[in-house]
This record gives structure tokens, C-alpha cells and sequence, in this order.
């Protein structure tokens, strides 16, 4: 007998792969509208700004300045020193303090 | 000549391991905080880290373990993680377009491993990309969310109470961090995402549209009208695109 947790976690893996996999199965041709490309090629952007906004001020729901403060951080360290482990750290470190010391 | 083939494999192995380390960090701390706040949801060590395991995807892990703790029933979860992930469905689309995959087997294990973060620097890369370098990608982010949920699960009540709260945000970090070379290319993803990101507010707290459904709701609107308001292709892109290959 599975417990409910696990079957949650089983069924959300199988709509996880189920998503993934239909595309490569089912592939789209080579000679696609130049309006479709545009449509996948702005796509990782676009889910990008759905995913920060407003992801960042219900992080902390508590302290939505934390969320955005980190975020902040994030892009800036990202924007002057590029990659991804630096504005990482930046965020957690910046978040940490508004945490400790900022509380509205 | 097969020797060629098979040291060309393993140098894209290596190069797609490589351009995988920001993105294990960013797994790896990210999924820390998966994994701590797993056990505090209610799930056991071995459930919290199967499902790092078994389902690789992020915002919607932290969702689904917030509905666990909430009581919700498994239909409101599985449908509100299919809603929110419904953006794999395209990511996968545009990468099979892009990697022309011929073996079933390779389709199946690389479909597994499509997230955010391995579409990004996989559609971004310049040129063509080999199943090589997607297995050395994919498995060095797996092994980035699972090893992390494992360190979560195992040091999660060791580590002090603030930190473990300052963790939660790391996520957004990552997308904040994802997106901001694609701005300095052009104003192009600026407009996107900004906009993206307003209508995904405006919808989430004025029309009390769920999480999934707004996000899925802003990325098709607004990706949409983007297609067909810039009819031309974008010269900074392709310069950017040039500089960073």
C-alpha cells in the first residue's frame, strides 16, 4: 500500500514526462511558419518574466522585500559579473540580511 | 573515423557537463531548500528526494508540496503541476526542432530532462547541439536537484532558521540571473518579460487567476503578440548570440 504522498508524487511525475516527451515523439517538421519560430524562439524570455513576476514578492510572503531585494541582487551581480553562481549567492546573502534586519 | 565519433562525443560530454556547473549550483541550492522544506511540508526523506528524482522541475515542486502541507486532494495538485509545467510541452517542442534527435532511446532520456534552465543554454548555444552534450547538460543538473534535496533532507534541521528562510527566494534569484543576459542583447526581452511578468501580476492578484493557469496564461498572450509585432529578426541578437559562442 503507497502512501498518498507517494502516489501524488508518482502521478506528478508521469504529467512531468508526459509533457516532455509528447513534443519529441510527435516532432514538428522542419518547415514551420517564420511566425511559429518567433513564437518558440521568445518563449524562454517571456516565461522567464512570468516566473520572477510577482514569484518574487509571494517568496516571502512574510517579507516581500526580501523576495525582491534578493532578486535585485541577483540581476545586478548578474549584469556586472555574468553566470549564475555569484548572483545565486548574492540573492541568499542579500534576502538573509533584509531578513535579520529589515522588517516592515 | 569511429574513434573520431567517439572522442567527439565525449569532448561535447564534457562541454555539456561544463556549461552545466552554474545551473548544479543553482539546482543544488535551490533544491536544499526543496528538500528542508519537504520535511516540513510533511513528507518523509525518501519521498522528498524520489520526487527531486522522478520529476526534475522546480517552481512546481515548491507548489505541490505547499498543497500537500494545505490538505489539497491529489487531482487539484497533479492538474495544478500540469498547468504550470504546460511550458515544457513548448520548451520540448522548440529543442526537438533545434537537437533532430533520430534514436528512440535518446528522444525518451532527453525529453526526461528538459527544465528552464537546460532549454535555456541549449536553445541559446550558437550552432548545432549534439545528444553528447545534452547528456553531459542534463545529467550534471539532475544530479545538481537530487544531490540537493538529499543534503536538504539530511542536514535540513541542522541548518539556523533564518538562513533556511532566506533559501526560498533562491529560485527567482535564478531566473533573475537567466534572464539578464538575454536583455543585454536587445530590448527585444526586456519588452518580454517585463510585460510577461506585469499581465502574470495583473492576473494573479486582480483576477485571482491560479499560479499555473496565469503563468501559462502571460507566456502564450504575450509571446503571441511578440511574434507578431517584430516581424524582423533582431541584429543585436544574433551579434550577442556570436560574442557568447
Amino acid at each position: 500500500m503507497m502512501s498518498s504522498a507517494l502516489v501524488i508524487i508518482l502521478a506528478c511525475g508521469a504529467v512531468n514526462y508526459f509533457l516532455r516527451i509528447v513534443p519529441f515523439i510527435f516532432s514538428v517538421g522542419d518547415n514551420i511558419p517564420a511566425y511559429l519560430k518567433r513564437f518558440l524562439d521568445y518563449m524562454p524570455v517571456a516565461a522567464l518574466g512570468a516566473l520572477i513576476l510577482p514569484g518574487i514578492i509571494t517568496s516571502f510572503p512574510a517579507n516581500p522585500a526580501a523576495g525582491i531585494a534578493g532578486a535585485a541582487a541577483a540581476a545586478l551581480t548578474a549584469w556586472i559579473a555574468g553566470g549564475l553562481i555569484l548572483p545565486v549567492f548574492a540573492s541568499i546573502g542579500t534576502a538573509w540580511i533584509v531578513l535579520q534586519y529589515l522588517s516592515f | 573515423m569511429k574513434t573520431e565519433d567517439r572522442e567527439n562525443s565525449l569532448n561535447d560530454f564534457i562541454a555539456g557537463a561544463r556549461s552545466a556547473i552554474p545551473i548544479f549550483i543553482g539546482y543544488f541550492t535551490t533544491s536544499v531548500a526543496f528538500g528542508i522544506l519537504a520535511l516540513s511540508s510533511g513528507l518523509t526523506p525518501f519521498e522528498a528526494v524520489l520526487f527531486s528524482m522522478t520529476n526534475l522541475t522546480g517552481a512546481a515542486q515548491f507548489m505541490a508540496i505547499n498543497l500537500i502541507s494545505s490538505g489539497a486532494v491529489i487531482g487539484e495538485i497533479v492538474v495544478s503541476v500540469f498547468l504550470m509545467n504546460l511550458r515544457y510541452f513548448i520548451m520540448s517542442a522548440s529543442l526537438a526542432r533545434k537537437l533532430g534527435l533520430k534514436n528512440n532511446i535518446d528522444k525518451a532520456v532527453i525529453s526526461f530532462g528538459v527544465t528552464d534552465e537546460v532549454f535555456s543554454v541549449a536553445s541559446l548555444k550558437s550552432g548545432a547541439v549534439s545528444d553528447s552534450f545534452m547528456y553531459g547538460l542534463q545529467l550534471t543538473a539532475w544530479t545538481g536537484w537530487a544531490a540537493g534535496t538529499l543534503a536538504g533532507v539530511t542536514m535540513g534541521s541542522f541548518l539556523p532558521r533564518t538562513l533556511q528562510d532566506a533559501m526560498s527566494g533562491a529560485l527567482f534569484a535564478l531566473f533573475a540571473a537567466l534572464l539578464v543576459p538575454e536583455i543585454k542583447k536587445g530590448y527585444r526581452a526586456l519588452f518580454l518579460s517585463v510585460s510577461a511578468g506585469v499581465l502574470n501580476t495583473m492576473l494573479y492578484y486582480m483576477w485571482h487567476i491560479s499560479a499555473g493557469w496565469s503563468i501559462v496564461i502571460s507566456m502564450l498572450a504575450v509571446t503571441a503578440a511578440g511574434a507578431a509585432l517584430f516581424r524582423n529578426e533582431e541584429s543585436s541578437v544574433e551579434q550577442g548570440v556570436e560574442e557568447a559562442g
